[in-house]
């Protein structure tokens, strides 16, 4: 499958990367600008401002109003958003080919006269405030998974939310914004790519037209390394929930180790449909609603080592600490042995398959390209990674569970229900 | 457009029933899926939930397979397997890696054909659903959707959630499903789908000779005249939650049916207002300009007797009556002025454009024409939709906008921490107030 990300790639003279894919399947083509700029980057007191600015980037420019960039693009015929990630912000554009020079066009001219008022700012924050409540403060269990992530690193950025804090989100400035934007909106800290119905040397023709004359800067940030954990943490976080819930964080590596393949086999196993053993023995026979152990496969597996999150919702009237136990044993089993062949055979057909689905739509292949060159600067890696599925073995899959999936290496966070009258002593969820 | 000549193999089978091929796809994946053009609108009333708990019992075991082997053996052709009810319809997809296809097809025949429903594993489907339904509960983003649409939908067949209530699913028995699957079920018309990059010979053979041993017996003949909603208007229900620091907000007005001719003002209009994103007049005023909320959209369905169309948001506690009131003005202003022209060519232009993006994937083609066979519409449908589309004028928009979006039969919900704004919605209509602990799901 590797003619699906043979991407060409370019370096433009201020450091710029261009990454181009021709699909001519149909006349649409995915237009995507990745930076280097996610909450990795961010320090306590403006946690949070890479996705702030990500919608201040919305706001309007010299010449076009509050929202005009999507009005336009969608006016067009076009799709078009972005997401922030602990590693990077992507902006991406869905349209027909035929508008491909006015989204090269707009993206360049949104880098280089962007408006940052105050009144737009205060407005975008409060939109950001709701965000957050949103993903966070009204969801089930949010605010217990946030918490997750501040007590399983104690030194590397991806200790704090990606929305940011609250308080750090009320206290943010439009100056901190402009000087987010100096320190990381730099070409040489970008990569671009498009995908689809595309001819590369008109299109990288345009790309120097409008993107040549940025300039390069300095972009250096230090990223404090996590420690290795030294022994169980666990904590409880109490709130009004109908069912209780228990979260348990590994911290595995990042996305440039080997092991994240054997990795993903393992909760392909454990909890991958219907045949995975976590429901074959906790939810069919009725001892959990839910429990499942769950990675974000490549391309967003996160740069730096990270989190393999595995969590369990009660049945009432089952105690969690039951199912804790069993969950552990469950483990220790699949260390013991490892995965039948038969089972083999299955998750690795089943991570092809996820992956293929994937790559039916040009958005998506713009992605892996995009992302495994910013993370790792080489599309290149992606080109492995059916390889990497096919190739799993048991006994790497039983060697890395050993290696990451143990008591020492682990937080653990479960969810206490309690009442709404008891909730009031500790105030409301922000 | 030069890529889209698509030529679908369709065959009719003596049966009534029919076979929709398509090659189509990037990667060596195949999707088959079976429509049965019967969903949750047959639901009797207090077994809410029967034809979508049916749906799933297919995939439960057959009489060769417990469910133990047959979903491995789905899962180890890197398949997937899923049962489900719509309003209209049923569908079971089955989806896996292309070089598969054949033994897909085998298994989807042989749940279609001899599905066991053993006892233990429906009790224990009705035990999960319970459970996801608690779950549920704990998400008033959810909990908002699931009860403004059976607010909106009250005195229609539609008026429950597809997968049931805590009380309809505890009423399904087994006789229940043996009695859909033998007497309801036998009488519609199916049509299996089937998108491959290749669609090989061999595959469409077998599929006919799957589907020629279903033999579909004579039902009495449908009706299916209009229903409409029977709630008194307005009524606002507010669903007192303390510990919310947001409230949702839900706003429902009954719609058209998909048949009426006036759908694709009705798409068009919907698009303007509330569905086109930041180039909706919602988005505009309540997130760009006051920046009340993350999100704003409505949405419409368009059902086989009837519809709805809702407005769905949330806000923080402290600006909940603020963005009601400016959710109504904004109304109020679309239906006196209608969009600019600007605003119709440009939303006109995005559907026309659009197009290939909307069924780039075979997953998203497959949703569409599913569509287009439940309502009985042909595959060409598809994409003369554009060409309608063109043809509406601001006159058609305004008229569609004053005819739905009409004040006195809203129905309006919201979630949240309530004593920070019931007081606000008092004088507005026949208000409801009541603990959120104590609705069930």
């Amino acid at each position: 499958m590797r003619e699906l990300l043979n991407f060409r790639r370019y370096i433009l003279d201020n450091g710029l990367k261009v990454l181009i894919l021709e699909d001519h399947r149909f006349p649409i083509l995915s237009y995507q600008v990745h930076v280097k700029a996610g909450s990795r980057f961010e320090r306590p007191g403006i946690t949070g401002i890479s996705h702030l600015f990500e919608h201040m980037m919305f706001r309007g420019t010299s010449r076009l109003g509050p929202e005009e960039f999507s009005k336009i693009i969608q006016s067009r015929g076009g799709i078009v958003n972005a997401f922030t990630t602990q590693d990077h912000t992507t902006y991406w554009e869905n349209v027909p080919s035929d508008q491909l020079e006015l989204v090269i066009e707009l993206e360049a001219h949104r880098l280089k006269e962007l408006k940052l008022d105050e009144e737009s700012f205060y407005t975008e924050r409060e939109v950001v405030r709701s965000e957050r409540k949103m993903r966070i403060s009204t969801t089930p269990y949010g605010a217990a998974l946030e918490e997750l992530f501040s007590l399983a690193y104690l030194r590397h950025p991806y200790r704090w939310p990606i929305i940011g804090w609250d308080s750090d989100l009320r206290n943010l400035s439009l100056k901190d914004c402009e000087e987010y934007f100096r320190l990381h909106y730099a070409p040489n800290n970008m990569v671009i790519a498009i995908c689809g119905d595309v001819a590369p040397e008109k299109a990288l023709d345009l790309i120097c037209k409008h993107y040549g004359d940025l300039t390069p800067q300095k972009c250096f940030h230090k990223i404090e390394p996590e420690p290795p954990q030294r022994g169980e943490r666990r904590s409880v976080f109490k709130k009004p929930v109908e069912l209780e819930a228990i979260f348990w964080a590994y911290h595995v590596p990042g996305i440039d180790s080997d092991d994240i393949f054997p990795l993903l086999g393992i909760c392909e196993c454990l909890s991958g449909g219907r045949s995975s053993r976590f429901w074959q023995k906790f939810v069919h026979p009725g001892k959990a609603t839910e429990v499942r152990l769950v990675a974000d496969p490549p391309p967003f597996w996160p740069k730096d080592p990270g989190l393999l999150i595995l969590y369990a919702i009660e049945k009432p009237g089952i105690p969690l600490s039951s199912l804790e136990k069993e969950i552990e044993e469950e483990i220790s089993l699949f260390k013991e042995k490892g995965p039948a062949e038969n089972e083999l055979e299955k998750i690795k057909n089943r991570l092809k398959a996820s992956f293929l689905r994937g790559l039916e739509s040009l958005f998506f292949r713009g992605l892996v390209g995009g992302i495994y060159e910013i993370k790792l600067d080489g599309f290149e890696k992606s080109w492995e990674i059916l390889e990497k599925y096919e190739s799993l073995k048991a006994e790497d899959m039983i060697q890395v569970a050993e290696k990451y999936l143990h008591e020492d290496n682990r937080t653990c966070i479960m969810v206490k229900s309690i009442s709404i009258e008891e909730n009031t002593k500790f105030g409301l969820i922000e | 457009m030069r890529e889209l000549h698509l030529k679908p193999i369709e065959i009719h089978l003596d049966s009534n029933h029919k076979i929709f091929a398509l090659p189509y796809g990037k990667t060596p994946l195949c999707y088959l899926a079976m429509l049965i053009k019967a969903g949750s609108e047959k639901d009797p009333k207090g077994k809410e939930g029967l034809t979508d708990l049916w749906a799933e019992g297919l995939t439960l075991g057959t009489k060769k397979k417990s469910l133990e082997e047959l979903i491995f053996e789905v899962e180890k052709l890197g398949g997937y397997l899923e049962g489900s009810a719509g309003w209209d319809f049923t569908l079971l997809l089955i989806s896996g890696l292309e070089e598969k296809g054949s033994n897909l097809l085998e298994i989807l025949s042989e749940i279609f054909y001899e599905p066991d429903f053993p006892f233990h594993e429906m009790e224990k489907t009705k035990e999960r659903r319970l459970s996801n339904l608690l779950k549920l509960k704990d998400d008033p983003s959810k909990m908002a959707d699931r009860l403004i649409w059976i607010m909106a939908m009250e005195g229609t067949p539609y008026a429950h959630p597809i997968s049931g209530s805590l009380s309809s699913i505890k009423n399904i028995t087994l006789e229940d499903i043996l009695h859909f699957h033998n007497e309801i079920y036998p009488q519609q018309r199916c049509t299996l789908f089937i998108l491959s990059k290749e669609v090989k010979e061999v595959l469409l053979e077998k599929a006919k000779d799957t589907l020629s041993k279903l033999i579909t017996r004579k039902g009495e003949e449908e009706k299916t005249s209009e229903t409409t909603p029977s709630t008194p208007h307005p009524q606002i229900l507010i669903l007192d939650r303390p510990d919310l620091t947001q409230s949702q907000i839900r706003i429902a007005f009954p719609s058209l049916s998909r048949k009426d001719d006036r759908y694709y003002i009705l798409k068009l209009m919907n698009y303007l207002l509330g569905g086109g994103g930041f180039s909706s007049r919602l988005m505009e005023r309540v997130r760009s300009q006051k920046g009340y909320t993350y999100s704003i959209r409505s949405s419409f369905t368009s059902l086989k007797t009837c519809g709805t169309l809702i407005i769905s948001t949330f806000t923080p506690t402290n600006t909940t009556y603020a963005t009601f009131e400016e959710i109504l003005s904004t109304i109020e202003d679309f239906i006196k002025e209608g969009p600019t022209e600007k605003e119709l060519e440009e939303a006109k232009r995005f559907f026309e454009k659009s197009f290939p993006l909307r069924i780039e994937t075979p997953k998203q083609l497959l949703n569409e024409i599913i569509l287009q066979e439940t309502y009985d519409l042909k595959f060409q449908n598809l994409f003369e939709e554009i060409e309608k589309i063109k043809k509406i004028n601001i006159e058609e928009i305004k008229l569609i906008a004053q005819e739905i979006l009409q004040k006195q039969k809203m129905q309006v919900l919201i979630i949240g921490n309530s004593e920070h704004f019931v007081k606000n919605f008092e004088t507005f209509g026949n208000l409801q107030l009541m603990p959120y602990k104590d609705v069930s799901p």
